[in-house]
């Protein structure tokens, strides 16, 4: 019970951002890092602590994902929709079993990583993460588009991305009943719709000619390079999971 | 004013548009040409956003590649310097052009923002100056040229645009389908507003024009003029074709489904005022009444719109922060923006001189000139060039073997310099519609093509008629019409298309597969198929009464008969047909039994009536040309290109056209002069004409005298290809058909030579073979550069450019001065037609290249045929405007060089003068929308005609 509890808080199953948000010395772009930080302690702990996924903690997680997929509808700050993300696949994190939670996890982290990275890359650029006003990336900053590209068709769970074989291999791996309907359900769609939504606002459309586009810069590709790599590996154990 | 007169005060604001089928070059700002170019440019660009020149980084490429010459930068920027008493500057303006400005958008850095010092002056001094001050003017600044749907839309996140601007672009789409679609919307003949009225339920008597007053009088609009323009340019591309329709009387379609302005505005207004009537902002008075409560929001909401809102002021909306805080720092970051941008610039300039707000006056002056500095120095390096070129000496005595007449189009400058390379041929240039403009009947075919500039309205019909027997292409034609007809019903129905790809779909795979892997085979292959096209000739003479009259009745008469056998099943003997056609023309008393039925079918299905055998005597009676008019057509053409004596023994025609597959622009590359059609039935008709016996007296009789053994022969031009086709050599005897035939083989290498020339130009081609796939390739988005590249006009005699390799860049129209009259009436009628469409070409070339976007058609991808009148993206959109970018850009970046068109004229300044003062093209020639240069070898001196003055550029030796 204790550890189903300590599991629901660290695997992101409470929204506690909103009272990090409110903190007001803790600005936005450290709440993914410490978030982040919490699921991989959860995935220590869960690895450590021999446990089975609870039917009452899922459901609470459940309903908190149900808020978190409205807030990040609500915003369009990369560095706060990579926790809201985040919090959004924790009943998947929670219900899934260990090994499978951790892989999923993984690529879960990794993909919104060079999220948050890139929303970095806005910040200094175009002054915050909010992509409202930066449109059409692809047509203007090549780099950038590609890159937010990828991270966004992972995070919507398109194969052969390791999210969506991970995903797969979660959920054949998984005990069925109605709660896991639901929650794969919900989640396999509010993780496209949340990804699909911030790639029709900034990746693609019209350049906005109030904004002057710098693409990324070199190092910055390098960095971005280091994590599609790492993606591209998740891919690979991912179809070795699944195959197996 | 009423409502007629403010619509009409502001129509002209968006471009015209002809139907693609008979594409026109235009210029989209001609409504702007009462203003001096650069003016104009600074109007349109308010008027429509969007770039009217390109960005300094392209000038700054031409500038390296020896294009624009360092001097012509220099004097451009030095006059615009001393203007502003700032000449002493000139080369920190020139580090400012070549390594600020470039930059300019990127100094406006966050990074840098949270580490510089803004300096405190310049910060006041760009803070009084701000807009942002006054937030009535900022919100009037922010919402001009929106629609009140537009700002309920910025205002509410609602989605009333898309909804609106859909029903709108599916009502006239297919109420002005031109047989697009098998099911028509029907009672189109009512005129669009009443069919609109039908569709919409609108059951109360009201005209178009009273109900654009019951909608502007519920929406509350205070500018009426201001308001009907915001909705024209909303889709400009469908707005300029109902306003071409509404102005060509002539134009059929618009004579059976009438529509105009005022009923697309009533259209618009009606579904405005429809979405928006339940709505809290449902008019202009209660939008005030909410922007006077929640101005701040208002404000930010309306920037959000237009992505004017940076990030952390969009974190602060999502925050719910106060709005009058959210603005007041967004008002603080932009004037620290821009008090960044002019230091960073001014440190990068090395103008510490300067005081900073200095600068920022500086830097403003000089992006605001920028573009046209830039322009005009592109320019007059060409122009210095050309002059050179064009006023070195050249000879050339020998006498011809033949001389060409083609096109000015920039298109015939490699083949006719090929031509002349070839041996002793000479060539000339002329309009395309060699000045003898003819509504066209082509055999076999219905309706009457206009072969005349779009500016000219032909004035005499020729018919063209078979020679021979052609019951073999009738029986072929017949069958493809029927095959064709099918197909289309078939594809075109909405229900059967799913039957018909399953049932005979995998037939089509065969084409498909053949037009893709071997276009040229499977080119032969159909082409075989089709009806080979008679021996024709042209009515070229007039019908005498006699002969309209009874032309007229056999037309009627012929009807009749049908009429009567296919839907009455009845038949009347030839006399008792004629008693009928004379009840119905004459109103003679009937003496046979006839039911009341046939007659009024027959006088209002058919129109045989009294009105109709007017109508269609004064229609025959244009038929062909009086003998006076023959030989003033022949004796213009000649004089307008200067050959009137030394006649070689072939004097060839030359018409032209394009050819390429599945291409809806495929007019666009026909003879511009020629309304976007095959420029060879005037060819043929001016060849007829000067081959006649008579026709040569009466020139004798003008001072033209053209040997007997002179012959004139037609000839088509395809400039995909290069290829030269010959007509009528029939007319040959044994002796010149030998003579003739090696001249043939001079233009077969020519041709060759030619297309190897510009197939290294062409992407994709890597020899000239190449040019020949391209033109039946049905995935070809470029089957030829057309007229891209353009940039200037010479008139004047050929030698004069003869040794010129001009890369079909010029419009080479040949002119001798030294015949011209007193008014230089042979100039004027060159500028008149010629000039206005080779100005038109050009603009609409300039402007579809510095903004595909706003003044293009965007890329051909998306394109889909709409209602058989043009082109728009997807399921709906605006109708496309001007040039694909395919015609116009080579992977992203500009291939066509947009410049004005520069105008060289061979002839004495007086000459010039007067054709500019009596012709049509003299607003936009003395608002500078073209570049007149004359080259006076009388005088010795060359002009440039710049800031309403011609100044000495050159002297000659």
């Amino acid at each position: 019970m204790l550890i189903d509890f300590i599991l629901l808080f660290l695997l992101a199953g409470v929204p506690y951002y909103l009272l990090l948000e409110k903190i007001p010395f803790i600005q936005k772009d450290k709440i993914f890092p410490i978030a982040a930080l919490l699921v991989i302690t959860g995935m220590f702990v869960s690895c450590i602590f021999e446990h089975k996924s609870s039917m009452p903690f899922i459901v609470i997680a459940f309903f908190a994902s149900l808020f978190s997929l409205y807030k990040a509808n609500e915003t369009n700050n990369l560095h706060k929709l990579t926790y809201y993300i985040l919090f959004f696949n924790a009943p998947l994190l929670i219900m899934l079993n260990t090994k499978e939670s951790i892989l999923y996890g993984a690529s879960l982290i990794i993909a919104l990583l060079g999220v948050y990275l890139m929303g970095r890359y806005y910040v200094k650029n175009y002054g915050s993460a909010n992509y409202q006003s930066v449109t059409g990336m692809t047509l203007v900053s090549p780099y950038a588009g590609l890159i937010l590209t990828v991270y966004f068709t992972a995070l919507a769970l398109y194969p052969p991305f390791p999210n969506a074989l991970l995903f797969l291999n979660g959920i054949l791996k998984s005990e069925i009943n109605t709660l896991w309907y639901i929650v794969v359900v919900v989640i396999f769609f509010g993780n496209f719709l949340i990804a699909v939504r911030v790639m029709a606002k900034t990746v693609f459309g019209k350049p906005n000619d109030n904004v002057h586009y710098i693409d990324i810069s070199p190092t910055e590709r390098v960095l971005h390079l280091l994590i599609v790599s790492v993606l591209l590996l998740l891919s690979i154990i991912g179809l070795q999971e699944v195959i197996s | 004013m009423s409502l007629f007169e403010k619509l009409n005060a502001i129509k002209d604001t968006v471009p015209h548009y002809w139907p693609i089928g008979a594409f026109i070059h235009h210029n989209p700002l001609k409504g702007f040409e009462h203003l001096n170019f650069k003016e104009a440019l600074d109007k349109a660009q308010d008027t429509f956003g969007g770039k009217v020149y390109m960005d300094s980084d392209y000038y700054i490429g031409l500038l390296n590649e020896d294009k624009i010459s360092a001097e012509s930068l220099e004097k451009n920027l030095l006059k615009v310097l001393k203007e502003a008493h700032l000449e002493k500057y000139i080369e920190q303006a020139k580090t400012f052009l070549l390594e600020v400005s470039p930059l300019w958008g990127s100094y406006r850095n966050y990074e840098a923002l949270k580490t510089s010092k803004i300096d405190e002056t310049l910060h006041n001094y760009l803070q009084t100056n701000s807009l942002h001050q006054d937030k009535e003017a900022w919100i009037g600044a922010l919402t001009k040229h929106m629609t009140l749907y537009e700002i309920h839309d910025a205002l509410f996140e609602t989605s009333k645009k898309e909804l609106i601007e859909k029903d709108v672009i599916e009502f006239i789409a297919r109420f002005l389908d031109q047989q697009q679609t098998t099911l028509s919307m029907t009672d189109r003949d009512l005129g669009m507003f009443e069919t609109f009225k039908l569709y919409e339920n609108i059951d109360y008597i009201i005209d178009a024009e009273e109900f654009v007053q019951e909608a502007l009088d519920t929406l509350k609009v205070q500018d009426v003029q201001t308001y009907f323009l915001t909705h024209l340019l909303k889709l400009h591309g469908w707005a300029g074709y109902i306003k071409y329709r509404s102005e060509a009387k002539e134009y059929y379609a618009q004579q059976v489904h009438p529509s105009t302005l005022m009923d697309y505005i009533a259209i618009r207004l009606h579904f405005e005022v429809k979405y928006l009537q339940k709505k809290e902002v449902r008019d202009f008075e209660k939008l005030q009444d909410y922007i006077k409560n929640n101005t701040s929001y208002v404000i930010l909401k309306l920037l959000q719109e237009k992505g004017k809102l940076t990030g952390t002021h969009n974190d602060a909306m999502e925050e719910h922060t106060a709005h009058d805080e959210i603005v007041a720092d967004y008002i603080k970051d932009e004037i620290n923006l821009d008090s960044l941008q002019v230091q960073l610039a001014q440190q990068a300039t090395n103008l510490q001189t300067m005081t900073p707000v200095e600068f920022a006056d500086f830097a403003n002056l000089l992006k605001k000139e920028e573009g046209y500095i830039w322009l005009k120095s592109l320019e007059d390096s060409y122009i210095n060039i050309h002059t050179d070129a064009f006023t070195s000496t050249h000879h050339y005595d020998e006498k011809p073997l033949s001389s060409t007449v083609f096109c000015l189009d920039v298109r015939s400058e490699v083949i006719r310099r090929k031509i002349e390379q070839t041996g002793p041929h000479t060539t000339y240039g002329a309009g395309g519609f060699l000045g003898i403009p003819i509504s066209f009947v082509e055999f076999d075919k219905p309706h009457a093509l206009s072969l005349a500039p779009a500016v000219i309205k032909p004035n005499n019909i020729v018919f063209e008629i078979p020679t021979e027997a052609h019951e073999a292409y009738n029986i072929k034609k017949d069958v493809k019409k029927t095959t064709k007809k099918v197909l289309g019903d078939l594809k075109n129905n909405p229900y059967t298309p799913y039957i018909m790809v399953e049932a005979i779909g995998w037939l089509f795979g065969f084409k498909l597969f053949g037009k893709t892997f071997f276009p040229q085979k499977t080119h032969r292959v159909f082409s075989k198929s089709k009806p080979l096209k008679p021996k024709t000739t042209y009515t070229l003479d007039k019908l005498s009464p006699e002969e309209i009259e009874k032309y007229v009745k056999r037309l009627h008469t012929n009807i009749i008969n049908e009429v009567l056998a296919t839907q009455f099943d009845t038949g009347l003997s030839s006399a008792d047909i004629m008693l009928l056609w004379e009840h119905l023309v004459y109103d003679k008393p009937l003496k046979i039994r006839i039911s009341s039925d046939i007659i009024d079918n027959l006088k209002q299905a058919y129109h045989i009536t009294s009105e109709d055998y007017e109508i269609q005597k004064i229609n025959l009676a244009k038929v062909g040309f009086t003998p006076d008019e023959q030989i003033a057509y022949v004796e213009n053409i000649l004089k307008m290109i200067g050959l009137v004596k030394s006649f070689p023994q072939f004097v060839i025609i030359a018409g032209h056209g394009s050819c390429s597959d599945n291409n809806p622009f495929e007019s666009a590359l026909d003879c511009g002069a020629c309304g976007g059609s095959i420029s060879l039935p005037n060819a043929r008709a001016l060849s007829m004409l000067a081959n006649r016996e008579e026709i040569r007296q009466g020139l004798t009789q003008k001072g033209i005298i053209i040997p007997k053994e002179t012959r004139f022969l037609p000839a088509l031009h395809i400039t995909t290809t290069d290829e030269m086709t010959f007509y009528d050599t029939d007319i040959l005897d044994m002796n010149e058909l030998q003579i003739f035939s090696r001249i043939q083989e001079d233009f077969n290498k020519a041709s060759r030579t030619s297309r190897e020339e510009r197939a290294k130009v062409l992407p994709n081609a890597n020899d000239e073979k190449d040019l020949f796939t391209k033109t039946m390739d049905w995935s070809e988005p470029r089957p030829e550069w057309g007229l891209a590249g353009n940039m200037g006009v010479f008139a004047g005699p050929r030698d004069s450019c003869r040794h010129m390799t001009l890369n079909n860049r010029l419009f080479l129209h040949s002119y001798d001065a030294t015949i011209d009259n007193e008014n230089a009436d042979i100039l004027t009628r060159i500028f008149d037609g010629p000039l206005v469409v080779g100005q038109w070409i050009n603009l609409e070339h300039y402007f579809s290249t510095v903004d595909n976007k706003v003044y293009g058609a965007g890329s051909k991808v998306y394109h889909n045929v709409v209602s058989k009148i043009g082109v728009y993206n997807g399921n709906y959109s605006d109708l496309k405007i001007g040039l694909p970018s395919q015609s116009v850009l080579e992977e992203g970046r500009a291939y066509h060089e947009p410049v004005r068109l520069l105008t060289y004229m061979e002839a004495p300044l007086e000459t010039v003068a007067k054709a500019v003062e009596n012709s049509v093209a003299k607003q936009f020639i003395l608002n500078e929308w073209i570049r007149p240069v004359v080259i006076d070898k009388v005088a010795k001196k060359v002009y440039s005609y710049e800031e309403g003055e011609f100044i000495v550029i050159k002297e000659l030796d």
